[in-house]
């Protein structure tokens, strides 16, 4: 027992070194010499024999469906009482996008929301029925969706109240919960213009009543122009099924648009020439505006942008003057494809242009960077700001408010601000009047 | 024929679509406008399209057999008429799909009091994180909608419940029906379900025909369709009506409606571009950080869960909402006085009114426990509010 446990320790030690020397073997790359006296020392990771390396492992019969290492049990989505509706029925569990990697969230840490709890559908009962003003209504078993011709797209999937809890200023001291209600996949599925292609939508259809099958038979009313551009019907996530938080079997997916638009557990497609008001989009998604008129129907997240790293998960604590750091962020827009980043070192003052990197694609996470030369006790305002291609670029906080109020809970996309105290603490502020 | 048409006109605002990506391309160019169109109109939600060009969407090849096959595959089957009316029960505010029936706001006080209090409050006060449903008269709050916190931070906010916000009572008799009660939807019979919408029509105080609904109220569908609430013109765009998508298409495109901001990239600010009144806002007092789990991101291996847990982690799965204080009136673990006066009914007693469900508690919470692990769990709030 006590071998193994010194052992444990011996694991922590080295991951600390590693993240000491990662910037330090980057300094000395850089030609700025700088070669501190704890990275001399003999690092027991590398002197003693670990204990991983003497002994068997698990058989390859072990969790044949594979989980993450024992070690990363605190990369989890979380949730908060402010956010427990419905005995965490009618609730929200946040991505931890600042372990995010790349564009693609892991199946098991995809956000989840729903209005009365994960269904867990069994698919061999599972049907779908596409029916009202088409010509030939039709029922679907799982089998007979899927044999319809596949696409598959890279989307995020964020619900519009992302930031909406910090409308009236900064509440959370954390890039999880302060923007961590969306997250990305690869998804597999059919266009629903390609099943319409034969069912024949009739002339005088406008609106579709999209329905799931959960406790809450949660529905929502899309404009048939978006169901012949680019909505589908979803049943693959990142290469595997649908996990139950996002739908397993089915879900809509309608690209860039409101995550609770995209319906989970979907059961019915229905034409109609008259909008449902489902209670989804009139008591909750509609947007309230100083002028008491609230917006309803509102479809798109609008261009926006965090840091990622640093952030108050991700502090600075642990980096010395001269450090050579990666400042890291997401860019996404349900309106286009992300065409640029500005970062601000003075909240919003005076911008600089990031660097796109990876995959830059519609309607998708977008990954931007910029490297930094940290200077001991420098403080820092570090606010990004995204455009996109169809023309917008995020608002200033006092530009948004000025049309929405604060009231609105939805649709908020001003830029966020990170502040970098002295010591390398990271606390989300906001610049406004 | 008509599908036809809409194909056309699909495949012939590819070109218009060539031309904008190239323009694209130019940095600094003129922001792309009429990218892209469905049905010849432009885009809807004041974003872009990728339509197919040269068998690609924006970086995504596509299969260009598909579109030539699909008008061929039908892989499903014709649902039978029963199925349809099975399944085709929603209720719109014209009154399509809202049966015949009826029921009286006492009637739906007595089932609000039975299946509903436990979580929306006394008379739909709310509570417990559930929304709330009244806060009294629906014609006065509804002018608290104009109560805006952007223009005075102290001041009150806006009152958005079923009575001032919600545009139509439709969407309440069909979300009361499907939805409700939230532990077991979907048992409601539709007089019931008339009986609950007049109780809430009645605790909000709204009129029909020139009368306030009262507890002696009786609501039927003829009269369900006469009601105007308080709040119905107060939300835009307009979606009504063979306009309804034309007005969306026009209200997202103007970007000053509903927030947005464009900005030519060539002429966005780079230097000086904060306002001369905004200044760095912090978080007030200890903001919100009762995370669940606890924020780290150490990769040190987790504490073991010690044993005995099973019971504590169905506590807090099904029953700690309602238990964890007396603010929904079921005695709070911890509290000794409390539990000793339900003790004295018998431990029995306490187990099978747990099961059936006793005042506003739902059988077993509301949690699909078997009996002997919901006995157990009763045996841990038990043993921890001695």
């Amino acid at each position: 027992m006590d071998n193994k446990k010194s052992n444990q320790e011996v694991d922590v030690s080295k991951r600390d070194f590693f993240r000491k020397t990662a910037a330090l073997s980057v300094t000395a790359l850089a030609g700025t010499s700088l070669i501190s006296s704890n990275a001399r020392a003999d690092d027991p990771a590398i002197m003693h024999h670990v204990s991983w390396g003497q002994k068997w492992g698990d058989p390859v019969t072990k969790n044949l469906y594979g989980i993450p290492s024992a070690y990363e049990h605190n990369v989890t989505r979380r949730n908060t009482k402010l956010l427990a509706s419905g005995n965490y029925r009618a609730s929200i569990a946040v991505t931890p996008i600042h372990e995010s990697m790349g564009i693609i969230t892991p199946n098991g840490l995809f956000f989840s929301r729903s209005h009365g709890g994960t269904a867990h559908v069994n698919p061999n009962e599972y049907r779908l029925m596409i029916h009202g003003l088409v010509e030939k209504p039709i029922v679907l078993t799982l089998e007979q969706l899927k044999r319809y011709p596949s696409v598959t797209r890279t989307h995020f999937i964020e619900c519009p109240a992302n930031g909406g809890q910090e409308w009236r200023g900064p509440q959370f001291n954390s890039v999880q919960f302060a923007k961590g209600f969306m997250s990305s996949a690869e998804w597999t599925g059919v266009y629903i213009k390609t099943i319409l292609a034969d069912l024949g939508l009739k002339k005088e259809a406008l609106w579709m009543l999209a329905e799931g099958s959960d406790n809450s038979e949660m529905g929502r009313t899309v404009p048939v122009d978006k169901v012949l551009d680019d909505a589908m019907i979803v049943w693959g996530q990142n290469g595997e099924a649908l996990r139950p938080e996002q739908g397993y079997p089915v879900r809509l997916l309608l690209p860039g648009w409101e995550g609770n638009l995209c319906v989970k557990w979907l059961k019915r497609l229905e034409f109609s020439s008259e909008p449902w008001y489902c209670k989804e989009e009139t008591s909750k998604y509609t947007a309230l505006k100083p002028s008491g008129k609230a917006i309803q129907h509102f479809y798109a997240n609008e261009v926006n942008s965090t840091v990622t790293s640093p952030s108050p998960e991700i502090p600075w604590t642990h980096l010395k003057d001269g450090d050579i750091v990666e400042i890291e962020g997401l860019a996404w827009s349900g309106m286009g494809t992300i065409t640029g980043v500005d970062l601000s070192f003075d909240g919003g003052d005076n911008y600089v242009e990031a660097k796109l990197k990876g995959l830059v694609l519609p309607k998708s996470w977008t990954r931007w960077s910029y490297m930094h030369t940290y200077k001991k006790g420098e403080q820092l305002l570090l606010t990004s700001r995204a455009m996109d291609d169809a023309g917008y670029i995020q608002p200033t906080i006092d530009q948004e408010t000025k049309i929405m109020g604060v009231e609105s809970v939805y649709h908020r996309n001003a830029v966020e601000t990170w502040e970098v105290t002295a010591t390398g603490e990271v606390n989300h502020v906001q610049i406004r009047s | 024929m008509f599908k036809l048409d809409r194909k056309l006109i699909i495949s012939a605002s590819v070109a218009a679509t060539v031309a904008m990506l190239a323009v694209g391309c130019v940095p600094g160019a003129a922001e792309p406008e009429g990218a892209s169109t469905v049905n010849g109109k432009p885009t809807i939600d004041g974003g872009l399209m990728y339509p197919v060009v040269n068998d690609k969407t924006g970086p995504y090849y596509v299969n260009p057999q598909v579109a030539a096959d699909a008008p061929k595959i039908f892989n499903g089957r014709t649902p039978t008429p029963n199925e349809l009316k099975a399944w085709n029960t929603d209720v719109m505010p014209d009154g399509t799909g809202l049966p015949e029936g009826e029921g009286s706001s006492e009637d739906g006080e007595v089932l609000y009091e039975a299946q509903c209090v436990m979580c929306h409050g006394d008379f739909g006060s709310g509570g417990g994180g559930y929304p709330a449903l009244s806060k009294g008269n629906a014609y006065e709050l509804q002018k608290t909608l104009t109560n805006n916190r952007y223009r005075n931070a102290e001041g009150d906010g806006p009152t958005r419940v079923f009575g001032s916000y919600w545009p139509k009572v439709s969407t309440l008799w069909w979300y009361i029906r499907d939805g409700m009660p939230h532990p077991m939807s979907k048992t409601l019979s539709t007089d019931e379900t008339y009986a609950l919408t007049a109780y809430i029509l009645n605790i909000n105080e709204i009129e029909v025909d020139g009368e306030v609904i009262d507890e002696e109220f009786v609501l039927n569908r003829e009269l369900m369709l006469k009601i105007d609430m308080p709040n119905d013109k107060g939300f835009e765009p307009n979606i009504d009506g063979p306009t309804g998508l034309d007005d969306v298409r026009a209200f997202y495109a103007n970007p000053e409606n509903f927030g947005a901001y464009k900005v030519k990239p060539s002429e966005r600010c780079m230097t000086n571009c904060k306002e001369p009144t905004a200044k760095v806002t912090r978080i007030a007092g200890a903001g919100i950080s009762e995370f669940l789990p606890p924020m780290a991101t150490e990769r040190t291996l987790p504490e073991v869960e010690n044993a005995g847990g099973g019971a504590k982690a169905q506590y807090e799965e099904a029953c700690m909402m309602c238990h964890a204080d007396t603010s929904m009136g079921a005695p709070a673990v911890g509290d000794a006085n409390a539990w000793a006066a339900v003790m004295t009914k018998g431990i029995d007693k306490v187990y099978s009114n747990g099961i059936n469900g006793i005042n506003g508690m739902p059988p077993k919470g509301g949690s699909s426990l078997s009996d002997a692990d919901f006995k157990s769990v009763v045996d841990y709030m038990i043993n921890n509010s001695k």
